[in-house]
């Protein structure tokens, strides 16, 4: 029996490669595209006073975003003051209790669904839990929003960082007479942080972009910051209000307000990824 | 290894005092792991409790109802979820085979650096936020679409209703794409693992008998690896069903059903997001919860069959999760 | 120079220089056509030397065993004949293959072919995640145009000629999976005769596989090698010596000692090779 000529297999097997490469290309591409574009319109826009003045009407020169910069990592610092303790302790059940009980199957099982669920359900949920109760948007309401999102990330990173300790590690600090308790935070966890670092920073930088769950929590406002229970500015609404404008001068803020997320997201991620990322447990 | 976590309580003489400090620490972290559940079951009660009133008013008729129209307060939600499942739809159209390929790159045809780089790079894709996909495509990619791509589409493609109209750069099409963008880096890295998980020496096997590389992925690879495949596919799937502000920039904004991608329409996350800041009217607002539950329900069931895919390839591999 | 060449003339063999080594192999050749020749062939994983100018022949439709202690190059060595290493980016060769007087190292080669003319047995049982019949049909659709009923005929020779049709007969369909562990090696050397091989590498065949079933697949190699061209690698000296016709006996990526198998395990001329094969080291 002759073998057929493979040419054809090898044929497919190129063109496959080469739209392999293609799509692995055009994947930076759209990146490379969105960052420049950023940077290119964003640019012009961050002068001193975009970080330093209020917000002006529109066609009103020396208008800057001093409010929504500040609301924003207020809201973000808060989110992350809420979720960080109750994700580190839930991660610990998950970890180190966990690992064979149907509990915290079910708690991890719900945890990822949390993670993957839509960011504006999570704003519609705070808006019927905390809005209409107390009655109007607040910065409450948003940081409450941000850090339901962060909350199943910083747990599940904890729990696969713990699980990373050696169990002799754990063993050792046990057989010496510690408490459990003590074992978890001052050993596991040491053992530990720079993996839970990284997760928390990859849940700020998650949080931090967020928009859809502040426009029915935190809104937005052209004021400074005053209550945590009024309206808070922030950048990302800020954005979307702007962007959606016909004013040239709104729009080319918006485009600055961009660049600065992005840029500092970006820099989270790349933190996580190359400071915390190289000596994971 | 369980046993050895439990040490702690086989040890003698230690003082009660520290016991009970450990139960209640014990305690402690389990409250806090109930928490998300917790919520997860506050979202489902908030929805349904905040559209009741929709759905009462509407009954069944909300889900296959076109309408919408705050002035003579008729909603329904045919529309939003029509766009949904299409913008859905194109979005993994593109973003699967696209996904499966550069996963192919990355784990068979990339030397190690190249591959490392680049994947880095993918994955940044998905730290960029919504919302400034959402200003990229309203100010940058709709208009390159408008004067390009449509205009070519129209040319060739024209005598398909999909492809017709004015090319106007915003609509279902340009949402698709951007779509595909954003879901693309959660595909890929779910395939990735996959690809990278086959045991060697099953590729090797293929090689053996003379495939080429895409006939190991095709054949070998992607087969054993499929449950893991389709749970990324899945996990994709819910992201692109809820995504909010980058759809919300360039899908148009309207509440009809159009045969064709180039007219613009509206997601169900979109409609929510666009008109919740203008509604005042209590039936207005309870409707646009009623979407947001549907949403809710979709995604749901999406993540939860992704997630028990997942679970099912990594305990397959004796990988925990 | 016989092939049974007294061992007395090497009573410090740890110290034979690699020259002497080579005149040892030059001397014991195979009596039958070499079906593979390996000249000077060196192998690196990255920075590290795995193996040292090797030269082997081995004959065609007999079955050549390849042993010698963990690590020591055995493996690698076959693993060059099918270029399967190439997968690797930082995995080389160098010297010359020949297979049947044709360098397979060069570029010109045609990779997909030379693995159909090469097949390979894996240590552990590697079916693919199809049916038993798609298990055989895979290679044979790759290589050959067939109509429905050719390749069934095919498959069911390949099965037969692997002594595992009447095992597997009746449920063609199920996946490959869901058999035991040898009757999947055994399915994989179905899967490797199918596309009309000359030469099967196995490397390790039975590892992974119970006493029971080894026998059968040693039984089965015994029928395979008057057709087809074998080497087979194996830590299981009794093996060797049970289905091989030459034995080549490696030791640190260098080849110590080529010859006759029932001379190599009943008068081996190196004193590694004997200290080797009484179980003295390795």
């Amino acid at each position: 029996m002759i073998p057929r000529p493979a040419t054809g297999r090898r044929i497919v097997n190129l063109l496959v490669s080469v739209a392999a490469s293609l799509a692995a290309l055009s994947g930076i591409f759209i990146l490379l595209w969105i960052t420049l574009m950023l940077a290119y319109k964003g640019l012009p826009a961050l002068n001193l006073g975009f970080f330093l003045n209020m917000p002006t009407p529109p066609m009103v020169p020396g208008g800057g975003l001093a409010n929504a910069i500040l609301g924003t990592l207020l809201l973000t610092v808060l989110a992350t003051f809420m979720a960080v303790p109750i994700g580190l302790l839930s991660g610990i059940c998950l970890g180190e209790f966990g690992q064979q009980s149907r509990l915290a199957d079910f708690c991890r099982f719900t945890a990822n669904v949390l993670t993957g669920m839509p960011s504006i359900i999570v704003g519609i949920f705070v808006y019927g839990l905390l809005v209409l109760t107390i009655g109007n948007f607040s910065g409450l309401a948003g940081a409450v929003a941000l850090a339901i999102i962060m909350l199943p990330v910083v747990a599940r990173t904890t729990e696969d960082m713990l699980r990373l300790v050696p169990d002799p590690l754990r063993e050792a600090a046990l057989a010496m007479g510690a408490p459990r308790w003590r074992v978890t935070l001052s050993i596991v966890f040491r053992a530990a942080r720079t993996g839970i670092m990284t997760g928390i920073l990859l849940g700020v930088a998650r949080v931090s972009g967020e928009t859809a769950p502040l426009l029915f929590t935190a809104l937005n406002s052209p004021y400074m910051i005053s209550s945590l229970f009024h309206p808070m500015p922030n950048l990302t609404v800020t954005i979307y209000n702007y962007a959606m404008s016909p004013y040239a001068d709104w729009q080319q803020l918006a485009w600055g307000a961009s660049l600065l997320i992005t840029a500092a997201v970006l820099a989270l991620n790349l933190l996580a990824r190359f400071v915390f990322g190289e000596k994971k447990p | 290894m369980p046993q050895a976590r439990d040490i702690a309580s086989a040890i003698p003489g230690k003082a009660p005092a520290k016991i009970g400090a450990d139960a209640l620490f014990k305690w402690f972290t389990i409250i806090a792991a109930l928490v998300v559940p917790i919520i997860m079951a506050g979202i489902f009660w908030e929805l349904l409790s905040l559209s009741w009133l929709a759905l009462k008013t509407f009954g069944w008729k909300f889900f296959i109802s076109e309408a919408w129209n705050p002035v003579t307060q008729n909603f329904g939600a045919a529309s939003s979820i029509f766009g949904t499942v299409v913008s859905t739809l194109i979005a993994m159209l593109l973003a699967v085979p696209m996904s499966i390929v550069i996963a192919l790159f990355l784990v068979e045809l990339a030397p190690p650096r190249i591959s490392k780089v680049v994947g880095s790079l993918i994955e940044l894709l998905a730290a960029i936020p919504s919302i400034i996909y959402g200003m990229w495509g309203l100010f940058v990619f709709a208009p390159f679409m408008a004067t390009y791509v449509q205009p070519f589409l129209g040319q060739y493609l024209g005598f398909l209703p999909l492809f017709q109209g004015p090319p106007m750069g915003i609509g279902m099409l340009t949402a698709g794409i951007i779509l595909a963008f954003m879901v693309l880096p959660f595909i890929t890295a779910i395939c990735r693992d996959v690809f990278a998980l086959v045991p060697a020496v099953l590729k090797e096997s293929g090689y053996g008998v003379g495939a080429t590389t895409w006939e190991v992925t095709y054949k070998i690879t992607i087969p054993y690896g499929v449950v893991g495949v389709l749970g990324g596919i899945f996990l994709g799937l819910g992201r692109a069903l809820g995504e909010t502000m980058a759809v919300t920039f360039v899908i148009g904004n309207s509440h009809r059903i159009s045969a064709s991608l180039f007219a613009p329409g509206n997601t169900i996350a979109s409609a929510l997001a666009n008109e919740f800041a203008e509604a005042t009217d209590p039936l207005f607002i309870s409707s646009l919860i009623a979407l947001g539950l549907v949403l809710f329900i979709f995604t749901f069931f999406v993540q939860v069959v992704s997630q028990l895919m997942l679970r099912r390839m990594y305990r397959g591999w004796s990988i925990k999760v | 120079m016989t092939a049974t060449q007294p061992k007395e003339k090497y009573p410090n063999a740890s110290l034979i220089k690699s020259a002497e080594i080579a005149e040892v192999i030059r001397e014991q050749k195979p009596q039958t056509a070499a079906k593979i020749s390996t000249r000077n062939l060196s192998f690196f994983y990255g920075e590290h030397q795995a193996l040292f100018d090797n030269n082997l022949d081995i004959a065609t439709n007999r079955a050549t065993a390849i042993i010698g202690p963990s690590g020591c190059g055995k493996s690698t060595h076959i693993r060059v004949y099918n270029r399967i290493f190439e997968l690797y980016g930082d995995q080389r060769a160098t010297g010359e293959v020949l297979l049947d007087g044709q360098n397979i190292l060069t570029q010109a080669i045609d990779l997909l072919e030379l693995r159909r003319r090469v097949g390979m047995i894996f240590q552990k049982p590697t079916p693919f995640p199809m049916s038993i019949f798609d298990n055989i049909a895979f290679g044979l659709k790759l290589h050959y145009k067939l109509n429905k009923s050719e390749t069934a005929d095919r498959v069911e020779d390949a099965l037969r000629k692997a002594a595992i049709w009447e095992e597997v007969k009746d449920f063609l369909h199920k996946p490959g999976t869901a058999l035991s562990g040898g009757q999947q090696q055994r399915l994989c050397i179905a899967r490797a005769i199918v596309v009309e091989p000359e030469v099967l590498l196995m490397d390790e065949p039975c590892s992974a596989i119970d006493p029971i079933a080894t026998n059968k697949i040693e039984e089965l190699i015994h029928e395979l090698k008057s057709h087809y061209t074998i080497a087979i690698v194996t830590h299981n000296m009794q093996q060797a010596a049970r289905v091989s016709d030459y034995t080549a006996f490696f030791f640190e990526g260098r080849i110590i000692e080529f010859g006759n198998t029932k001379q190599i395990f009943t008068n081996p001329a190196v004193k590694q090779t004997e200290e080797y094969i009484t179980g003295r080291f390795g």
